[in-house]
């Protein structure tokens, strides 16, 4: 039951003089199960389409299916695209506003018009899904929370409505290593447990840690999508697009550079191994 | 009466309100004229006090800051003290007053009561230096995160600044965004000599640092070059921070037993290392 965005397209503010074409002509499917990463340039379009996904905007053309179906037909099948999609703002702790966490994170389930029960089991188990212990903080003001914590609390607000599709818009921006790691394996947990993610991010080496396939947009349109491993491979194109390219990526393509015999990869351990056979096992390649 | 340290902290502690948290303990800190620091810790460790502290927007609790020799403490020397040691904030959108890039730039100025005759020569170096100039006449709003930073920057040179405190100035910006804020702040310290405490959560920016500061649970910690103090990676991990992905690789390397040499921070300090050892064997 993927998300298919059948050649999508936003402009903003048409027929004033602010009109701005932001995506157009993008097709693109996401398969259940896939943990998608959505990069480009600022100004590219990723957190319009981002917002396509959950019908909070409507394409100028162009349709978004869900399971098939048009979410954009009727205010019903917005809403409940808004129930199967879970859209996790960029710097979502601004918009936390309750008194309490528990009642910040029930916020979204209340609206589902759940039973009371019900919603004190979700928030329950999206704090835990989020590491957040539900007795030494569920009672307190969200404002006296670290801003890691005050991201989890927001991300576990969306989580609550248990989402089948998670869409994340930079969701690390801004969290200092130890926060961002935290939330990094969330977000690995949810996906390894079968949630679909897209994330948008600027942060190359968090997507070649988790993501299984890449799309690149570029002045609005579809320039790129593939695993990381092809993706990563062209560091000259990214660079081109002003896009940072893993550490990994870049010290794979300067030492072939050197005449090194170094494969194409991105992840870090696939470095220490292909190092380690060039300088202690077989021959190397000296020019 | 300047002495032969800008920017000095003399066993200060900082703790909001009576009974609140005490967010600088007993800390000496001593920043020579023109040198780039960069300030790290994890969230919570007191280093955004300190940027507070140097530029008198927090006065200690305990012992003295001086700028420049002056008293952060001595009211007299306020507007002084905030004029040469000026603060850039994270949020760009939090620090734009005006609707046009010039009158931005313009705001401090009238503040500090510049003649309105000097005040367009003055502007326009700044923009200048921050090579913004050709923006002057647009509207700050519809500036990217990274030209937002470099107008905010600008409001500060206007004012002739011996010091910039960047707390977190490039969080929110994208990877080009933050490119450029760095390079433009590492070019005014330079040809400037402008003295620069840098706060950031990216390693690979304090990397570009003359010294980095590492701050824990309202103490520094550590205090070096970043090839020394990123030569300790388990201390570094153990104040919930990170090394830089190339230092992490040599570490992960060494314990393989391959010999690299150095202290390596950049994809160019790896690709020179790995070449002269595939080169030997």
């Amino acid at each position: 039951m993927p998300i298919v965005l059948e050649n999508l397209g936003h402009t903003y503010q048409v027929g004033s003089p602010f009109q701005a074409t932001a995506i157009q002509n993008i097709s693109l499917t996401i398969a259940d199960g896939e943990l998608l990463a959505l990069i480009g340039h600022t100004g590219s379009g990723k957190s319009t389409l981002a917002q396509h996904l959950n019908a909070l905007l409507t394409p100028t053309t162009g349709r978004v299916l869900l399971d098939g179906q048009d979410i954009n037909l009727s205010d019903a099948s917005k809403k409940a695209a808004r129930f199967h999609v879970g859209l996790v703002f960029q710097y979502p702790e601004h918009q936390l506003f309750e008194e309490t966490v528990i009642k910040d994170i029930g916020f979204g389930p209340r609206n589902m018009g759940l039973s009371q029960d019900e919603i004190d089991a979700r928030v329950q188990d999206a704090m835990d899904m989020v590491g957040l212990p539900y007795d030494e903080i569920g009672h307190k003001s969200p404002f006296e929370l670290s801003g890691g914590q005050m991201r989890r609390v927001a991300l576990a607000g969306v989580l609550a409505m248990r989402p089948r599709i998670l869409v994340l818009d930079e969701p690390t921006a801004g969290l200092d290593p130890h926060a961002r790691d935290f939330l990094l394996q969330d977000v690995k947990r949810l996906h390894s447990e079968g949630t679909t993610v897209v994330m948008v991010s600027h942060s190359m080496d968090d997507v070649a840690r988790l993501a299984t396939r890449v799309v690149v947009l570029e002045r609005g349109e579809l320039a790129m999508s593939g695993p990381p491993r092809e993706i990563f491979s062209q560091v000259e194109r990214l660079t081109a697009m002003g896009l940072d390219v893993p550490a990994v990526s870049q010290l794979a393509h300067g030492l072939r550079a050197e005449g090194l015999e170094i494969p194409n990869c991105y992840l870090m351990e696939e470095m220490v191994d292909a190092l380690e056979r060039l300088l202690k096992g077989g021959a190397p390649d000296v020019a | 009466m300047a002495g032969p340290f800008h920017l000095q902290l003399d066993h200060v502690t900082y703790q909001y309100e009576q009974g609140g948290k005490t967010a600088v303990k007993d800390m000496s800190l001593a920043i020579p004229r023109g040198q780039f620091v960069a300030l790290l810790g994890h969230n919570g460790s007191g280093k955004s006090t300190v940027a507070k502290l140097l530029n008198g927007l927090f006065t200690p609790t305990v012992g003295t800051v001086q700028v420049s020799g002056m008293d952060t403490a001595d009211p007299k020397f306020v507007w002084e003290i905030r004029r040469r040691a000026g603060m850039v904030f994270q949020n760009p959108d939090n620090q734009i007053v005006a609707t046009q890039v010039r009158d931005d730039v313009a705001f401090g100025l009238e503040n500090i009561g510049v003649p309105s005759a000097e005040m367009p020569e003055r502007i326009e170096r700044a923009l200048s230096d921050v090579n913004m100039l050709e923006f002057a006449d647009r509207a700050p709003h519809l500036l990217s995160g990274g030209q937002k930073q470099r107008i905010a920057i600008a409001g500060i040179l206007a004012m002739e600044p011996e010091a910039l405190i960047l707390d977190e100035a490039t969080a929110m910006l994208d990877p080009s965004g933050r490119k450029d804020v760095l390079e433009t702040v590492r070019r005014l310290n330079t040809e400037k000599q402008i003295t620069v405490v840098w706060i950031t959560h990216f390693m690979q920016e304090a990397t570009q640092a003359d010294r980095v500061i590492v701050m824990h649970e309202g103490s520094a910690v550590m205090d070096g070059t970043p090839r020394e103090v990123f030569a300790q990676a388990d201390m570094i991990r153990g104040y919930r921070l990170d090394v830089p992905p190339m230092t992490k690789l040599a570490e992960t390397l060494r314990s393989r037993g391959i010999a690299l040499s150095g202290d390596i921070l950049s994809v160019d300090d790896m690709i020179g290392e790995v070449r002269r050892l595939a080169h030997r064997a």
